[in-house]
């Protein structure tokens, strides 16, 4: 039924839209230039007000009634059985749903039977109700703007008006989506440090990570929810895989950018970039299966205990993947100090590596810096290599070779576990935050950087 | 035409720096330099000028070898310093612009204070023993400059932060602290406002009596006020050579002459 309103609304459009510009043809009689706004302006405001007007209806009554139905026939479910969870009311009408369009319930019953014929009867109702306005809202739309089309009529003002509207709409559902988003963490922050009496220090600054044990019991224990070793594997693991890609990423900048031949470079950048389109669940089990047994039997050969799982080797393999990522940054950074800063070393005579360290580097440095930055924030952010490669017990220690633990791979442990989703919601959305906020500065200071590196030379 | 004056010597007869003969630069396929012969004398200062494109700062760019970070340009031909092919396959041209200094169009201090700047050259040619010896060479250079007066007080400020005219001075510092013989000036007052041309057509002036200078110019008259020699570069060719004087009153090319009198260019 939604298909073939829309598929109305859409041909309706459409049909304005030719119309209007057909009208608006005939009227200038030949003499374009005698209307205030070209033809197809008139078209285009008519048929993107039949689409607001058809489109908006039909979402607007497919979603209010949905919530209304299912409020009224859950509480009637309510009455009829008082003593059902929710969770199972639920399962009734979803059954009774199936029942009433035909398809195969888990359960048939009385109950469901009767609330399956209630659903039918109501649905039935906005069906017509929906038909009716969408129909209605739509030709109201196409008559009214079909009948304003004369040649004084600004069409292309109001037409730059509604688009205006409508980019502004979408703006504002991407930033309402991230403060949602940012909202729900903050919500679920502050009802986990509530069921913690809050006590925020014991989170912040615990060494036991084991949130889970003691909730049989029915509650959290404060002294469970240390985070420290969790912060300190993903900083010991976001340290090895800096100390991998910044020396790594910085010098083939350097290298690509200044000394390497036109074909090189042609050929160098493309593959390094590839590096980055490779999906990081490949990286996780690359480290997994390939670097950590070598790393471990290199090890035994030398007579150095390596675990299996290791923040070496997550270190490692992380550092490999953000490499493109601060390579093809910092050759932006590098690329974009002047040629005449460079012309003017050359020019005293400096070679091209006292040029590049004395004059392009420095220049460079905070749009360096904050390539790193960036890198590091990816980096804590990072979860399929470590959770692969890095090991599950949260385990404080600062020796690379053994299992840490990090705070993402806690995260997805909580999230995917055995344990009820409302318990291990809590720590996880916690965690969630604690994360955000952290990465949210590092890219804050980052931005600052690159802003100031900017003014410097625009 | 003009003839090398090696052969006719004259009272005024002045060591010769750079000695082109038969000079032909490509950029890939473009021929943008055609059969330069030219002497360019010590303690004088040399105008090129001519309308854009006609390759005058390509040749300038010969002198010191700035064309070799450009991949595709290729010259032929010699060009001598002090009777020596900058060309040759021994010459390191890093240690050639040591000797012939270069200004730019644009001024481009470092991004670093006024002391560092003209710290820089000095520092990689290991031109100072020790702190108080390089002092010594900041502070020279930014008096030859006429830069010091002005700069002494706030030596650790940025370069960047000076006017356009300081910076162009601080430019001309940084290149006179490595010591040149030559100093390579392409549209050095381009970028700057009446008074800091004037500023720094002055400084040109005294710096013929160390350097030999060699100064691309768009501007005739600023040509006629700074140079002794003139040369009058068009389609790559450098079609007249001679005294500024000769050459703004009584030019023996028609183009010369259509050129100064502003009917090409």
């Amino acid at each position: 039924m939604i298909a073939v309103l829309t598929a109305f609304v859409l041909v309706l459009a459409l049909a304005s839209y030719f119309l209007a510009r057909h009208r608006a043809q005939v009227m200038s009689g030949g003499q374009p230039a005698s209307l205030h706004s070209r033809p197809s302006y008139h078209g285009a405001y008519s048929l993107l007000w039949v689409l607001l007007a058809g489109i908006g209806f039909l979402i607007l009554l497919t979603v209010v009634p949905n919530y209304i139905m299912t409020q009224t026939l859950l509480s009637q479910i309510g009455e009829a059985a008082p003593d059902t969870a929710f969770i199972e009311r639920q399962l009734i009408l979803s059954d009774a749903k199936a029942l009433a369009e035909g398809r195969v319930a888990s359960q048939t019953g009385e109950l469901r039977q009767r609330i399956a014929a209630e659903y039918s009867s109501i649905s039935t109702t906005w069906t017509w109700v929906r038909i009716v306005l969408v129909v209605g809202a739509a030709m109201l739309a196409a008559v009214t703007t079909q009948r304003s089309v004369s040649p004084q009529y600004r069409a292309r003002n109001r037409t730059e008006k509604v688009v205006r509207a409508i980019l502004a709409a979408m703006a504002t559902i991407a930033i309402l989506t991230t403060i949602g988003i940012v909202l729900s963490l903050i919500f679920e922050t502050i009802g986990f440090f509530a069921e913690l009496d809050w006590r925020i220090d014991k989170f912040l600054f615990g060494t036991t990570w084991s949130p889970l044990s003691g909730v049989h019991t029915g509650n959290m224990d404060p002294d469970n929810v240390g985070a420290i070793p969790l912060f300190a594997g993903t900083l010991l693991i976001t340290l090895i895989a800096m100390l991998v890609a910044i020396p790594v990423g910085l010098f083939a900048a350097i290298y690509l950018s200044d000394f390497a031949t036109k074909k090189v470079r042609g050929t160098v950048k493309p593959m390094l970039e590839i590096l980055a389109g490779i999906p990081t669940v490949v990286y996780g089990f690359f480290a997994a299966i390939t670097v950590a047994p070598f790393l471990r039997n290199t090890g035994e050969s030398i007579g150095i205990p390596i675990a299996s799982e290791s923040a070496l080797v997550a270190g490692v393999v992380m550092g490999i993947m953000i490499i493109p990522f601060i390579s093809s940054l910092s050759d932006d950074v590098i690329n974009s100090v002047p040629q005449a800063l460079r012309d003017g070393s050359y020019g005293l005579g400096a070679t091209r590596a006292e040029t590049m360290r004395q004059v392009v580097l420095p220049a460079a440095l905070p749009g360096i810096v904050s390539a790193a930055l960036l890198g590091f924030s990816r980096a804590v952010g990072e979860t399929m290599i470590v959770v692969m490669a890095a090991g599950q017990g949260a385990n404080l220690t600062a020796n690379p070779l053994e299992a840490v633990t990090t705070v993402t791979v806690q995260i997805v442990m909580l999230i995917t576990g055995d344990t009820e989703a409302d318990t291990a919601a809590g720590p996880a959305f916690t965690l969630g935050f604690t994360l955000f906020c952290i990465t949210l500065l590092m890219n804050m200071l980052a931005q600052r950087l690159v802003r100031r590196y900017r003014e410097s030379y625009e | 035409m003009y003839d090398a004056p090696k052969h006719e010597p004259t009272l005024e007869q002045k060591e010769i720096k750079f000695a082109a003969r038969n000079v032909q630069v490509y950029y890939g396929d473009t021929h943008a330099i055609k059969d330069v012969d030219v002497d360019i004398e010590d303690n004088t200062v040399t105008a090129f000028i001519g309308p854009s494109g006609c390759g005058k700062s390509t040749f300038l760019r010969c002198l010191n070898r700035m064309n070799d970070t450009i991949d595709v340009c290729r010259v032929e031909g010699d060009i001598l310093l002090d009777g020596e092919d900058i060309y040759h396959k021994d010459v390191d041209p890093v240690q050639l612009r040591a000797k012939v200094g270069m200004v730019f169009q644009k001024p481009n201090p470092f991004p670093k204070s006024i002391y560092e700047n003209v710290a820089y050259g000095p520092r990689i040619h290991g031109m100072a023993r020790d702190k108080s010896d390089l002092d010594e060479i900041v502070e020279r250079s930014l008096k030859r400059a006429a830069l010091w007066d002005e700069a002494k007080d706030r030596l650790d400020a940025p370069g960047t932060g000076l006017s356009g005219g300081q910076q162009q001075r601080l430019c001309i510092a940084r290149a006179v602290a490595t010591q040149p013989e030559v100093l390579l000036m392409d549209e050095p007052c381009s970028a700057l406002d009446p008074i800091a041309t004037a500023q720094v057509e002055e400084l040109i002036d005294e710096l013929r009596e160390q350097y030999s200078v060699v100064i691309v110019t768009h501007s005739m008259q600023q040509a006629a006020r700074v140079s002794q020699k003139t040369a009058f570069f068009h389609l790559g060719y450098l079609v007249e050579f001679g005294e500024t004087g000769t050459i703004f009153t009584n030019p023996e090319d028609e183009r010369t002459e259509s050129y100064i009198t502003g009917r090409i260019g």
